[in-house]
């Protein structure tokens, strides 16, 4: 048997141990494949999705792939903990420090080449799902079908033979061989609980607090501002956190003996301190890296669901025709049959209203936007909003409800403040304000009652603005009509406006950002969980022995439940709790950023993602338990 | 106290293994019985069976009149925890307690109260005379403390049985020897049974009575007389007849 042999039947011989370091090894080239089949796809070679989205995969591209190689790192180094016994026997019987690295880099290469071999495979088994998803969320003309991704092949192979090569080189360097005696008893003694002291636990709350205050404090473009410094302080005080307060919170624990000393609670407490030090760096890390996929995909959805909310708000009609300010009555008239012929082309129901928008001189202002209640209520009952009957007396401010003000004061309390001076030498009081979306105004109209309308004296200038609403029709015959309007080469194409094109637009232009963040988002997730996995199971043989160690002093099934249902809950929970804490702060600073509330995006967003978790640990846990359990009942 | 009918154990597998062959053996209560052989003979699987870690084929254990085989899985461990003293070869302690709440493990998973558990470790440690490593962790104390802490673990809850594997199996000449006076001493003043698996003559002649164990099946059993010196030589010629050949020595010349 020669020394390679040797290497290369340790790996092929010992699958059970190396399996979990093989799988997250071909789980990260598996996500790089699907990516780059999506990404090489020959419909977007041929043009259809602009060059920014083409760069914008690429730098997610990038971005996987460095992240894959810290991935691969960390699990290559907690899987060479969990064998520090075989190290030391290695040693003993005679290895040298070069042959011992010579074999964790030969190991490393089988794995590795195995692994991307493997990823691969199992990539192109979902290639198809991923494309059908990509299909339905991006909305491009083609459709995306399976093909045999000879390119996305090539580049995946070439990356991650690089990368596990690179790592292999890496690892059998930093490989410090310690004391033999440290590396034969080396899981039993304990890697020691990081050192806390109080000013720098007191220190982390007061930057998680200062962080958070800042973070919900600032509003509008400040956010953007307070963004890099609120980011680094959380950073830091989640670092801390972990690092000092937690393991001072335990120390607390563990020196109140009639908790420590309470059935389980012993087990549980000694193994968390035990623990500690490796403990705290993966509850950052995790909570870290969940904190970047909820905001990712938390602020990707907001920002989608804040444009076409706005839009779809603001334009409660089917189609808007706004006439360019010099039209004569003919062009107008004109315009409007058209649009109406484009209707019964596409034979749908529409029914239209029109309106002469006057401007008028009031006490401070003199283009403020005078409507008679008949006229409004005309545009109301198109879109079923409730009527408005002003009295003699008062003129009724309205406002657009989704109107955005980033600075100075709103519409409505300018208008307000004003009064309308009447020819008879009378003044109308703004009584009330309200907000609809039955005009498109953003800065604000008075309505006031027919009769007094008449009273008001030769309007500034006037406008004309005409509607249209669809009975009970498909939005796909909508979006047609919209596609016709914007094809016609004369002016008409720009005074008409159908909401639901605008939405299609915006959502195809959308679409690959949202795909690829979203994408993105997962794998982070997604690693953030493997990460919990590998903390989990490099112990697990430790476990396995210490729990065996009890069961013959006598531990029934619910005892050992409990220590494992809480010891795993502990290590899922507490930093995903974390960064929902964070993705929450985080969002809520962003619907300040645009003054739009998040509130059911972002609860939808972090929602979904606890329960992911949650099923994530029911199954970690059910497995975990009936490792344990196997080895002791 | 225990009593044990026609015990037999056969491993299942491709080849069938007979482990024990009808053992009867019956121990009074506050008795301290070794059981001794050859390598391969049986004692720790009748060690197992006997401390409910494994269920014999046929035959019966009885403690105190009750066959623990027949209890719950539930229930087994709290009879474990309450009934059943251990005390292993290499210790079995949790390295990630220290040697007080190791002691203590017992009482603790039975919901003990903290003050009543100080009290009682603090009293068997003394009389163990470990009272000053109480806070140390595991890896830093040496073999014969770390037995001695397991044999406090294995008494805190006055158990009424005390099995104990080749409990000087990892010990020098002197540690055993503390160790084995200690076992003695809790045997003779908190009356509890005790039965040790064990390969050393030395740690036998400390019991009441030996019984030799070969090839799974009962060999012979010899009681303690007066002075412990002769029934250590008593043993080593059991020992030596055992071994070897049938006729190289004719029995008579004993």
């Amino acid at each position: 048997m020669t020394f390679r042999q040797f290497a290369f039947n340790n790996v092929i011989r010992n699958k059970r141990l190396y399996i979990a370091y093989f799988l997250s090894s071909m789980f990260t080239v598996m996500v790089f494949f699907t990516f780059a089949i999506f990404a090489f796809h020959p419909a977007f070679s041929g043009g259809s999705i602009n060059n920014n989205a083409l760069f914008g995969m690429g730098v997610a591209g990038g971005i996987i792939y460095v992240f894959s190689f810290f991935f691969v790192l960390y699990s290559m180094s907690s899987f060479l903990q969990s064998r520090k016994k075989e190290f030391g026997l290695l040693i003993m019987l005679g290895a040298s420090n070069r042959q011992i690295r010579l074999m964790v880099f030969l190991e490393n290469i089988i794995i590795g080449f195995f692994a991307t071999i493997g990823g691969i495979l199992s990539g192109l088994v979902f290639s198809k799902a991923i494309l059908l998803i990509a299909e339905n969320v991006l909305i491009i003309d083609e459709t995306l079908d399976f093909y045999f991704p000879i390119l996305a092949i090539v580049v995946t192979f070439i990356s991650f033979i690089i990368l596990f090569f690179c790592i292999s080189i890496f690892v059998s360097f930093i490989l410090r061989t310690k004391k033999l005696v440290d590396l034969m008893k080396g899981d039993k003694q304990s890697k020691g609980e990081p050192k806390a002291s109080i000013i720098l636990s007191i220190f982390a709350a007061l930057l998680l607090i200062g962080g958070y205050g800042t973070a919900l404090y600032v509003e509008g473009a400040a956010v953007i501002y307070a963004m890099i410094p609120v980011i680094i302080v959380v950073t830091l005080g989640t670092y801390l956190l972990f690092t000092q307060l937690s393991v001072y919170i335990i120390r607390v624990l563990k020196n109140n003996k009639s908790i420590f000393w309470r059935k389980t609670n012993m087990l549980l407490f000694s193994d968390l301190s035990f623990r500690m030090k490796d403990n705290a760096r993966t509850f950052f890390m995790v909570a870290i890296i969940s904190t970047v996929a909820f905001s990712a995909i938390g602020t990707l959805y907001g920002v989608q669901s804040y444009l076409t909310k706005g839009v779809k708000e603001m334009n409660p009609y089917t189609m808007t025709y706004n006439p360019s300010l010099n039209d004569s009555k003919e062009v107008i008239e004109d315009d409007i049959s058209r649009i109406n012929a484009v209707f019964q082309d596409e034979k749908m129901e529409t029914k239209m209203a029109t309106m002469e928008l006057n401007y008028f001189e009031v006490l401070e202002d003199n283009n403020v936007i005078i409507v008679r209640a008949s006229d409004y209520n005309r545009f109301a009952v198109l879109i079923n909003e409730e009527e408005l009957q002003p009295g003699k007396t008062e003129a009724i401010v309205v406002e657009q409800s989704g109107a955005v003000v980033m600075v100075g004061e709103k519409a409505s309390e300018r208008l307000m403040r004003n009064s309308i001076q009447l020819e008879s030498g009378d003044k109308l009081q703004p009584t009330r304000v309200l907000e609809t979306d039955i005009l498109p105004l953003i800065s604000g109209y008075y309505v006031v009652h027919d009769e007094v309308y008449e009273l008001l004296g030769p309007p500034v200038r006037s406008d004309f603005s005409a509607v249209w609403q669809a009975q009970d029709v498909r939005t796909e015959q909508v979006i047609e009509v919209g596609r016709k309007m914007n094809q016609l080469d004369d002016n008409l194409r720009y005074k008409s406006h159908v909401v639901d094109y605008t939405l299609f637009e915006i959502n195809k232009g959308f679409g690959p950002i949202l795909f690829i963040g979203l994408f993105i988002g997962i794998v982070f997730f997604v690693s953030a969980g493997s990460f919990l996995y590998f903390r989990l199971f490099s112990d697990l043989d430790e476990e396995k022995r210490k729990f065996r160690a009890i069961a013959k002093i006598g531990l029934t099934q619910k005892e050992l439940n409990t220590v494992v249902n809480r010891q795993v809950a502990l290590l899922f929970f507490s930093p995903i709790v974390i960064a929902l804490v964070h993705g929450v702060v985080a969002l809520t600073a962003l619907s300040h950023l645009f003054d739009y509330d998040l509130t059911v995006e972002s609860s939808l967003v972090l929602g979904s993602f606890a329960l992911i978790q949650i099923i994530y640990f029911m199954i970690v846990r059910y497995f975990y338990v009936k490792q344990i359990r196997r080895m002791i009942f | 106290m225990l009593k044990l009918t026609k015990v037999s154990k056969v491993y299942e597998g491709k080849v069938a293994y007979r482990a024990l062959t009808d053992i009867s053996l019956e121990i009074e209560t506050s008795e301290f019985v070794a059981i001794m052989g050859p390598s391969g003979s049986g004692k720790t699987t009748l060690l197992n069976i006997i401390s409910t870690n494994d269920s014999p084929t046929t035959g019966e254990v009885e403690i105190d009149g009750a066959n623990p085989h027949k209890l719950k899985k539930n229930k087994l461990a709290k009879f474990r925890r309450n009934e059943l003293g251990f005390i292993f070869q290499d210790f079995n302690l949790l390295h990630t307690l220290n040697v007080e709440e190791n002691i203590v493990l017992p009482l603790t998973l039975d919901g003990t109260g903290v003050r009543e558990m100080k009290e009682k470790a603090q009293k068997i440690a003394e009389n163990l005379g470990i009272s000053s490593i109480m806070n140390k962790r595991t890896y830093e104390i040496s073999g014969g403390q770390a037995q001695r802490v397991a044999i406090a673990r294995a008494m805190i809850h006055e158990p009424r049985l005390l099995l104990a594997d080749e409990p000087t199996g990892n010990l020098d000449s002197k540690a055993s020897k503390d160790v084995m006076t200690m076992l003695e001493s809790i045997n003779k003043k908190e009356k509890t049974s005790l039965l040790m698996v064990t390969h050393d003559p030395q740690a036998a002649s400390y019991s009441d009575r030996v019984v030799f164990i070969r090839d799974g099946k009962l060999h012979s059993e010899i009681h303690r007389g007066e002075s412990r010196q002769a029934f250590f030589q008593k043993i080593i010629d059991m020992l030596s007849l055992m071994g070897g050949d049938g006729n190289d020595f004719s029995t008579v010349r004993v």
